[in-house]
């Protein structure tokens, strides 16, 4: 039954994101809308009961329509699935639609090389999340983020691995480095290339050089210690880990110390001038991220 | 002599109970503590918190930004401009001319802003902003204001600060004085995964290790 399950799950992938050629997906926002103007007929779902077919749908097109605006919320632990959502918003909006209704129709569903049938926790509690920001008003994010949580599953998790309420904040929903590139891969069908790791830095004599060049050819993540990217010296004890996901947009050189960074995080672009040595010690993964081309 | 000689075990399980003792009297000192300094405090500094906050949503409705300070010697103040398209974020020293500079260049309130910085420092006031939650699918916003209290440091231990939340409107509060999400509903209204209690009707507070 569970190679059944696995079987289906290729074949669909292969309708999906076509891997026999090895190309990533790629489609535009034009053709994301289109569809979606097509699902006038959307009804509730059995599968999802606390998302609500309108709300729903209203989600999607804020995202087609605004992929920045895409948002994991206050105090979870969504970071790192709002951040890889980039990809898809940006590169192949109408794989990821596809991908939605189709999980919120028959409640199980392919992406890429992964097949998502999530559990009975996940359906009950996907729209019910409150108190996290905007994210209490987008149940398809809910959906989503949950979702990838419920599947995907790393060292950290392995303590945590089933949802109870309010595990969107705990190790349930963490993402280590490995899992965050492993979920780009098996999703969207990127070539991954990355460097650092979850405890040591990538030691990069000129970080500026190295972020500038690769963002000429694709996308670029970054691992990021949050506590010192946010929160400054307010501790003496302080753990030096990354814990949060950023989508680099650009960076600049302002002068030979300070580069002023333009990255994706929490709904939105922010520009923040740093010192080049701040920028080392913040970094602990760089995941440079470009859709496949060729053939297999 | 003057102390009276006990088995080696049961002067073991003496000391033992007396540590443990020792233990829950300090847990439950600083429990009583933090909560009576919380109220208190807010009374003793009532005048100043509410004219920071006062201050914060006039500045911030003529152009949304953030404010606090990035260290615990106040020397450094970090900024956060937030326009539709992109939040920019800037950090500087106290009486750098680059401050009043990067106000002007973005139409900032210079002058109000200065004085609120000046508020927030002289109680230690480390974060100002605005969040938005919602109720009922309804859009509304807090004030959201940290203070970093010198009387409630304990060495070694992660940095505690004073959280305080101004509504607009009136709050509900279960028996126990803790933030409900709607009347009629008993579930908590949490902020940053915290509960917040009631000082008055329209303000709570709570003691976190995050202070934004």
């Amino acid at each position: 039954m569970l190679s059944c399950c696995i079987c289906l799950g290729y074949i669909n992938a292969s309708a999906n994101s076509n891997p026999s050629s090895d190309t990533t997906a790629l489609s535009t926002k034009e053709q994301a809308l289109a569809f979606l103007d097509k699902q006038t007929d959307l009804t509730a779902s059995n599968f999802w009961p606390n998302v609500h077919p309108v709300f729903f749908l209203q989600n999607l097109r804020k995202n087609i329509e605004n992929p920045l605006s895409i948002y994991e919320g206050r105090s979870t632990n969504f970071c790192g699935y709002a951040a890889l959502s980039y990809l898809p918003l940006h590169d192949d909006p109408l794989g990821y639609l596809r991908f939605m209704l189709e999980i919120y129709k028959n409640g199980k569903a392919v992406y890429g090389k992964e097949y998502f049938e999530p559990s009975r926790e996940i359906k009950q509690a996907a729209g019910t999340l409150s108190f996290k920001g905007e994210l209490d008003i987008r149940p398809a994010d809910q959906l989503w983020f949950m979702l990838l949580a419920d599947h995907f599953k790393g060292y950290l998790n392995f303590f945590d691995k089933h949802y109870n309420p309010g595990d969107e904040n705990k190790t349930w929903a963490a993402v280590n480095f490995a899992k965050f590139n492993r979920m780009v891969r098996n999703l969207f069908n990127y070539k991954v290339e990355s460097i650092g790791s979850d405890l040591v830095r990538p030691g990069l004599r000129d970080p500026v050089e190295y972020l500038s060049e690769r963002l000429q050819t694709g996308n670029i993540a970054l691992f990021v210690n949050n506590l010192d990217l946010y929160k400054k010296n307010h501790t003496q004890l302080k753990f030096a880990v990354p814990t949060h996901f950023v989508i680099l947009l650009n960076i600049t050189e302002i002068d030979d110390d300070t580069v002023a960074i333009t990255y994706w995080d929490y709904g939105g672009k922010t520009l923040q001038r740093v010192s080049v040595s701040f920028l080392k010690k913040i970094i602990f993964g760089i995941s440079h991220i470009t859709p496949k081309k060729g053939h297999a | 002599m003057g102390y009276p000689i006990l088995p080696p075990k049961k002067a073991m399980h003496n000391n033992r109970n007396y540590i443990v003792s020792l233990c829950l009297l300090l847990l439950f000192s600083s429990c009583v503590s933090r909560k009576v300094f919380s109220t208190k405090y807010y009374y003793e500094n009532e005048q100043t918190l509410t004219g920071i906050e006062q201050s914060f949503k006039t500045l911030y409705a003529q152009k949304p930004f953030s404010l606090g300070f990035s260290d615990l010697s106040f020397n450094y103040i970090s900024i956060e401009i937030i326009t539709d398209s992109i939040k920019y974020i800037y950090e500087f020293q106290i009486n750098e001319p680059r401050f009043q500079d990067t106000l002007h260049k973005y139409n900032l309130p210079a002058e109000g802003i200065t004085n609120l910085v000046n508020q927030m420092r002289s109680i230690h006031c480390l974060w100002i902003n605005n969040l938005d939650f919602y109720t009922n699918n309804q859009k509304r916003s807090l004030v959201f204001m940290s203070i970093h209290p010198v009387a409630i440091h304990i060495p070694f231990a992660p940095e505690k600060y004073y959280i305080l939340t101004f509504y607009s409107q009136p709050q509900y509060f279960d028996s126990e004085g803790r933030l409900l999400e709607r009347r009629r509903l008993k579930k908590l209204r949490k902020i940053n995964d915290e509960v917040f209690r009631r000082i008055n009707d329209k303000v709570c507070y709570t003691i976190s290790e995050r202070f934004r």
